[in-house]
């Protein structure tokens, strides 16, 4: 595996220094019904850094993402968050797993706002339960939800809103509790393709900014744009990792050519 | 026409106040209570333990498939004769408690049961405890679901109540048996006193229709969530802070 790279995303650099690691994934496994979906995965989030995970559906790669915020409990491996050890061998050893997820936000692929809620509660929500103050939580909602330029739809319900505004509500709830990584789960797989590019054009902003994030994504231009680290996972391996030249460009295994061929962006 | 009315009503507006007073009382006694229990056999029967999934079931089926008259009389004579005397009203409303939590507990559990899997996770993942991912995402989402039950079966209560009759409750339908047998006009009586009945439930499950027409369009009932929305109107309202993602964006638009 090659260190994260500097990219063409802006002014960002990444540190090489694998102690600056947000997320790091040791001998990963995981099996559902005696059906191994991750088996023996090693990954590495650097500070600052964006990695992407591709690969069929199926493949394990949402299982992965899962087993970062503790939503999955892998059978075996370690995983680290923010230089903590929180799941080891099968157990949790962290003891505050709200905590924990407040470290570590997360973007569905369904979006799954709370529909009960206006958009700008939907932001609100969990900083309160987090002990942030009214006023406060309230402008941090309403500066998010400018910041992905939805604050117009501030107190619509969700099912009012298109499903790029609803992506990118969810997105600024996902980032109002100031989480150090942000996990995106295929979160442009149920839009269409002008509701992506919104979506996108967030995401490309959040990566200017320095967000570090782990991306499963079947948007592999995007994901050669902005990503530092390109994962192709296959039927719960790493299969190849590297930087996306290397790995969507010039893929070394054969696997990695097949599915790339199939997805028409081989070349 | 003036003939159908013979009975002195005037004469017994006091006493029928008085009834109408207790008819509201078991009503709104016994729905609080229904709903308390009701809530907690669904959440039992929702329970990862197995035996307390038992006996809610147990208990759910029981009440369901028994008459609530055979309920009244057991909690009211049935009961004495084992030693345990309940006066009148607490066995009345122990009856339509023990009664409609059956019914309500199978409302709750569908529809807590019915909040999509999502809902739950996206909690977690915002690092909401258990108690924060019920109170604030799965029950709000759940009243909802259940209001439209949760009303016919409130209308309902309110009726059943007359069914106390049996038990001397004093309440409207009682009322109405002692003026039968003071007057001897049991048409005019009862249509009277069913015309009651008939102005009690109306306007009460229009009314219940009106606040699921509400909730439904989202509208914020409580006065905290309003405060929230007035405050948060006001700082959309406010210039934004110039910042890289500002340009983006439109000026609030009513909604």
């Amino acid at each position: 595996m090659t260190e994260p790279a500097t990219t063409t995303a802006g002014t960002r650099t990444t540190s090489p220094s694998p102690a600056d690691a947000v997320v790091r994934i040791r001998g990963l496994r995981k099996a559902f019904d005696g059906r191994t979906v991750l088996d023996d995965v090693n990954l590495e989030v650097a500070r600052g850094s964006i990695v992407s995970v591709i690969g069929q559906s199926g493949g394990g790669k949402t299982t992965l993402m899962r087993c970062v915020n503790l939503l999955e409990s892998p059978d075996a491996g370690t995983v680290e968050v923010a230089g903590e050890v929180v799941h080891q061998d099968g157990r949790r050893v962290c003891r505050d797993l709200p905590r924990l997820r407040r470290t570590v936000g997360m973007v569905f692929q369904r979006f799954n706002l709370f529909p009960h809620l206006t958009a700008v509660e939907n932001v609100v929500l969990a900083q309160r339960t987090a002990g942030v103050p009214e006023q406060e939580a309230l402008e941090r909602a309403v500066t998010l939800l400018r910041r992905v330029g939805v604050a117009h739809r501030a107190l619509a319900q969700p099912e009012q809103l298109s499903g790029g505004e609803q992506q990118r509500v969810a997105i600024a709830r996902a980032l109002a509790l100031r989480p150090e990584v942000l996990l995106f789960d295929e979160p442009t797989s149920s839009l269409d393709p002008e509701a992506t590019r919104e979506v996108l054009s967030v995401m490309r902003e959040l990566a200017a900014d320095g967000m570090t994030m782990l991306l499963v994504t079947h948007e592999l231009p995007f994901a050669r744009e902005v990503s530092d680290h390109v994962v192709f996972v296959d039927r719960g391996r790493i299969v190849e990792a590297g930087s996306p030249r290397d790995v969507l460009d010039n893929p070394a295994q054969a696997r990695t050519r097949e599915f790339l061929a199939a997805y028409g962006s081989a070349s | 026409m003036s003939g159908f009315f013979q009975v002195p009503w005037s004469d017994y507006r006091p006493d029928l106040t008085a009834a109408l007073g207790r008819t509201v009382s078991y009503t709104v006694v016994s729905f609080a209570g229904a709903v308390v229990l009701g809530l907690a056999v669904a959440l039992l029967r929702l329970s990862r333990v197995w035996p307390a999934r038992a006996l809610a079931a147990v208990y759910t089926e029981v009440f369901k498939n028994v008459p609530l008259l055979a309920i009244i009389f057991l909690s009211y004579f049935g009961l004495a004769s084992a030693g345990i005397r309940l006066d009148v009203f607490t066995a009345g409303c122990l009856s339509l408690v023990v009664f409609y939590a059956a019914y309500l507990s199978e409302i709750f559990r569908s529809a807590i049961s019915g909040v999509h899997a999502g809902q739950t996770e996206a909690g977690e993942a915002l690092g909401l405890g258990r108690a924060g991912i019920f109170g604030h995402v799965v029950l709000p989402q759940a009243v909802r679901l259940a209001l439209a039950g949760t009303n016919t079966m409130l209308v309902d209560l309110l009726k059943s109540t007359s069914l106390l009759v049996t038990i001397s409750a004093a309440e409207l339908m009682s009322e109405g048996r002692l003026i039968t047998s003071a007057t001897f006009r049991a048409l005019e009586v009862y249509l009277v006193i069913s015309a009651v009945y008939f102005v009690l439930c109306y306007p009460l499950s229009q009314l219940l229709l009106l606040l699921e027409r509400k909730v439904r369009a989202g509208v914020p009932l409580s006065p905290w969530r309003r405060r929230r929305i007035r405050a948060a109107r006001a700082l959309l309202a406010a210039e934004p802070a110039a910042g890289p993602g500002a340009g983006t964006d439109r000026k609030e638009a009513a909604v």
